[in-house]
C-alpha cells in the first residue's frame, strides 16, 4: 500500500494515544494544517487542566496562572527548538522537513498533555484532600507527597509521549537506530530549553509566604543550571 | 525450524549494507541536479550533502562556494547578534563583526595546511574543492548555531554570569562544529585520499585556532574599553582567569 | 602518459604522487625533481623560519628565513655520503644520487608542510606576548611558543618521512628494509641536523645580545638540552 497517498482521516486522540505510527505519519505530511490546531488545543486543555490542579493548592488564581504557564512552556519549548530539531533530523539520517519535525514533536507533547489531562482529576482530588498551606508547608509530609506525585505523573506522561515519538520516528525513517539517534538529540535539546523555561515560569505550586504572581520579579535572574550548580556546591561544601 | 543441520538449499546471503557515502558522487540523478541559488545550497548542505560535494567537483563550482560562504557569514552574524544581546549596547555590532571576522581569519589561516595535508594523503581534490568543503563546514556550523540561537538568547536574557554564557556558546559551537566536520570528512572521503590522518591532524589545528581566536578577539560575550584586547593570552589561561573571577 | 603529467612541475605534484610515479621521477628525471625540491625547501622552510623570527624583529625574521632552509640543505649534504652508504648496507640497492634525492624529497615534503603551517605559526606568534624587558627565557609564554614551533617542525618532519615510506617499500619490496633504511637516515639526519641548528642559533631570540645571523655561543650545549629545559620549565617548574 502506498501510504503516502492514503487518506489519513480525522486525527483523534485515540489514534494518537494508541500510537498508530502509520496513521500518524500521514498526519505529518503537508496539507494537514488542521492537525496543528488539534495538537495545540489538546496541549492547552490537557496541560492546562493539570496545571490548574497543581496551582489550586496555593490559591485559585495560582491555579489559573499555572493553567496558562504549563501549556505555554510546552509550546515554547517546541517552537524554540523547532529550527534546531529540524536541522538535527536530516543531519542524523532522518530526512524530515521543518513542518514534519515540528509536528512529530507536537504530537508527542500532545500525548503527554493528554495523559496529564487525564490525571488532572486525580491531582485535583489529592489537592482537595490536602490540608491548607501553612507557613511551614515545605517541611511537611503532605508537601513532599504532592511534589512527588506531580513528578511521577509528569515523568510518566513524558515517557509515554517519548515512546510514541520514537515509534513515529522509526516509522518515518524506517530505521530504529536512526530514530533513536534523532530522539536522543531532540530530547537533549528539549530538556535543556524546557528546564530553563520552567525555571523562568516558576512558581508552580507556590508558597504561602510569597505573593501569587504570574512570573516572579526575579524570573529572568539566574538560570536553572546555575542554581543546580550552586546547590551541588552547597551539598559538597565547596566554597 | 529447530533442525540444526538443515539439508535444504542455503538461503541467499543478504547483501552487505553499504553506507551510501561510499557510492561514487553523482551516481543518483538527484545528486546531479543543479544548485541554482542560496536557498538551494543551504537546503542541500543539510539534506543532500552529497549533492553539494558532487557540484563542488564540477567546473564553475566557485559560484556555489561564494553562495555558501555568504550564507555562512550571514548566519554567523545572526548568531553574533544573539551573543551580543548578553551585554547589549555596542556589543550588538561588535560581537557579530568579531565572530564573522574570526571565523574567516581562522579559515584563512588553516586553509593552506588542509590543502597540503590533502595532497599529502594522495587526495586528487582541486584547491577549489577543498575551499568548497571548508565552506560547507562553515555553513553547516553556522546554520546549526542559528538553530541554537533561540536557546542562547533565552539564557543571555536570564543570566549574569559571563563564564556560564561563554561556556554555553562554546558548547553550542562544539556541537555545531562536530556536524560541520562530519561534512568535511565525508567530502574528503570522495577525494581518493589514501588515509585521513592528515585531515584529523588538521581538525585538531582548526579547532585550536578557532578557540584561540575567541581569546585573541576578546571580549565577544562581555564588554571592554577597547575593541581588541591589550594583553595577549592563550585561551586556556584566559578561560582559567574568567572562571576564577566568576567563582569569586 | 603526457610529459607534463610526468614532470614534478608543481610543489604539490610530488605530495600527491603515487610511489610508482615518484620512483620514475627519482630514476628518470632527478634534475627536475631536485630543482623542485630545492625550491620547496627554500620557500616552505624559509617562510616558516621568517615567521619564527618575526616574534623578535624583522631582521631576526630575515635571518631565520635564511637559516632554516640552510639547516635542511646542510644536513642533506652533510649526511649525503653516510646515507648513500647506509642504504645498500641495509638492503636498499640505490645509487648515491638516488638516496640523496630521496632524502631531499623527504625534507622538501616537510618544508612544504611547514610553509602551509606558517599562517598557523604566525597566529601562535601573534598571540604570544611581545618581547619586552620582562621577558625571560624561563617565561612560560616563551616556552610555550618555542615548544609549539618545535612541535610543528617535528610533525612536519615525521610527515615527510612517512610520505617517503611507501616509495622505499615499493622500491625495496620489503616493509622491514624500508623502515630500517628510513630509521637509519632519520637518526643520522636528526643527529647532524640538531647540531647544525645549534650552531646556527638563535632562531627565535637570544637574550644575551642584539640580533645577529649567528649567535656568540655556537659550539656550546645542544639542541636537545634546550628543548628539555623548556619542557622542564613548562611542566615541572610552573610558577
Amino acid at each position: 500500500m502506498n501510504s503516502s497517498s492514503a487518506t489519513p482521516g480525522r486525527l483523534d486522540l485515540r489514534t494518537l494515544l494508541q500510537g498508530q505510527a502509520d496513521k500518524l505519519r500521514l498526519w505529518t505530511q503537508p496539507g494537514h494544517s488542521r492537525s496543528i490546531v488539534f495538537n495545540v488545543a489538546v496541549i492547552f486543555l490537557g496541560a492546562g487542566l493539570y496545571g490548574a490542579a497543581m496551582g489550586w493548592w496555593r490559591e485559585p488564581l495560582q491555579g489559573f496562572y499555572v493553567a496558562l504557564k504549563f501549556p505555554l512552556i510546552i509550546l515554547l519549548t517546541a517552537l524554540g527548538n523547532a529550527l534546531l530539531n529540524a536541522m538535527l533530523a536530516p543531519l542524523l539520517g532522518l530526512n524530515l522537513s521543518f513542518r514534519q519535525s515540528l509536528l512529530a514533536i507536537l504530537m508527542s507533547f500532545t500525548i503527554t498533555a493528554a495523559i496529564l489531562g487525564a490525571f488532572s482529576p486525580l491531582a485535583a482530588f489529592v489537592i482537595w484532600n490536602a490540608p491548607a498551606m501553612t507557613p511551614d508547608v515545605k517541611s511537611t509530609l503532605t508537601y513532599g507527597f504532592i511534589k512527588l506525585l506531580h513528578v511521577a505523573v509528569i515523568a510518566f506522561a513524558g515517557i509515554a509521549g517519548t515512546v510514541r515519538l520514537y515509534q513515529l520516528l522509526a516509522e518515518l525513517g524506517g530505521s530504529k537506530a536512526v530514530a533513536r539517534r534523532v530522539l536522543l538529540a531532540w530530547l537533549a535539546g528539549n530538556l535543556f530549553l524546557g528546564s530553563q523555561l520552567t525555571w523562568i515560569a516558576r512558581p508552580f505550586i507556590g508558597a504561602p509566604h510569597l505573593p501569587v504572581v504570574f512570573l516572579r520579579d526575579t524570573a529572568l535572574q539566574g538560570n536553572f543550571y546555575e542554581n543546580v550548580f550552586a546547590t551541588l556546591k552547597q551539598l559538597l561544601g565547596v566554597n | 525450524m529447530n533442525d540444526l543441520n538443515p539439508t535444504g538449499p542455503i538461503p541467499p546471503q543478504l547483501p552487505t549494507p553499504t553506507y551510501p557515502i561510499r557510492a561514487p558522487l553523482g551516481e543518483s540523478p538527484e545528486e546531479r541536479e543543479p544548485i541554482p541559488n542560496l536557498f538551494a545550497a543551504t537546503e542541500a548542505v543539510l539534506r543532500q550533502p552529497r549533492r553539494v560535494m558532487y557540484h563542488l567537483r564540477q567546473p564553475g563550482s566557485g559560484r556555489i562556494v561564494i553562495a555558501m560562504l555568504f550564507v555562512a557569514m550571514l548566519c554567523a552574524a545572526g548568531y553574533g547578534v544573539v551573543v551580543g544581546t548578553f551585554s547589549s549596547g555596542a556589543q550588538l555590532w561588535i560581537a557579530p563583526v568579531k565572530i564573522v571576522g574570526g571565523l574567516l581569519l581562522a579559515t584563512l589561516i588553516c586553509l593552506p595546511s588542509l590543502y597540503i595535508f590533502a595532497c599529502l594523503s594522495g587526495s586528487q581534490a582541486r584547491l577549489m574543492e577543498i575551499v568548497g568543503l571548508v565552506t560547507g563546514l562553515l555553513l553547516l556550523t553556522t546554520l546549526l548555531l542559528i538553530g541554537f540561537a533561540p536557546v542562547a538568547w533565552l539564557f543571555s536574557q536570564s543570566t549574569d554570569s559571563l563564564a556560564w554564557m561563554g561556556t554555553l556558546h562554546l558548547v553550542f559551537w562544539g556541537i555545531a562544529t562536530v556536524f560541520g566536520l562530519r561534512f568535511l570528512e565525508n567530502g574528503f572521503a570522495h577525494t581518493k585520499a589514501r588515509s585521513n590522518a592528515g585531515l584529523m591532524t588538521w581538525v585538531v589545528i582548526f579547532v585550536l585556532v578557532v578557540l584561540q581566536m575567541t581569546t585573541a578577539l576578546r571580549p565577544i560575550v562581555g564588554t571592554a574599553e577597547t575593541f581588541l584586547p591589550q594583553e595577549k593570552k592563550f585561551f586556556l589561561s584566559h578561560w582559567g582567569d574568567s572562571l576564577k573571577s566568576s567563582l569569586d | 602518459m603526457s610529459a607534463s603529467a610526468f614532470n614534478p612541475n608543481t610543489p604539490t605534484a610530488f605530495l600527491r604522487a603515487e610511489p610508482t610515479r615518484l620512483r620514475q621521477w627519482v630514476t628518470q628525471r632527478p634534475a627536475n625533481l631536485v630543482g623542485c625540491c630545492l625550491a620547496a625547501v627554500v620557500l616552505g622552510a624559509g617562510t616558516y623560519g621568517a615567521v619564527m623570527g618575526c616574534w623578535r624583529d624583522p631582521w631576526q625574521a630575515l635571518y631565520t628565513g635564511i637559516k632554516l632552509p640552510l639547516v635542511i640543505l646542510l644536513t642533506t649534504l652533510g649526511n649525503g655520503l653516510l646515507n648513500g652508504m647506509l642504504a645498500p648496507l641495509l638492503g636498499f640497492n640505490a645509487t648515491f644520487r638516488q638516496s640523496l634525492t630521496i632524502v631531499l624529497l623527504t625534507f622538501a615534503t616537510a618544508s612544504i608542510i611547514l610553509g602551509a603551517l606558517s599562517p598557523v605559526a604566525l597566529f601562535v606568534v601573534w598571540n604570544t606576548p611581545s618581547l619586552s624587558g620582562a621577558t625571560q627565557l624561563s617565561s612560560p609564554e616563551y616556552g610555550f611558543m618555542q615548544l609549539t614551533l618545535a612541535g610543528l617542525i617535528a610533525s612536519a618532519g615525521v610527515a615527510g618521512n612517512v610520505h617517503v615510506l611507501p616509495l622505499l617499500t615499493q622500491w625495496t619490496r620489503s616493509v622491514g628494509v624500508a623502515r630500517k633504511v628510513l630509521l637509519a637516515w632519520l637518526a643520522g639526519n636528526l643527529f647532524l641536523g640538531s647540531q647544525i641548528c645549534w650552531i646556527l642559533r638563535p632562531f627565535i631570540w637570544d637574550p644575551a645580545g642584539p640580533t645577529r645571523f649567528i649567535g656568540r655561543e655556537y659550539f656550546r650545549g645542544s639542541f636537545y638540552e634546550t628543548v628539555f629545559e623548556a619542557v622542564r620549565r613548562l611542566f615541572f617548574a610552573w610558577g
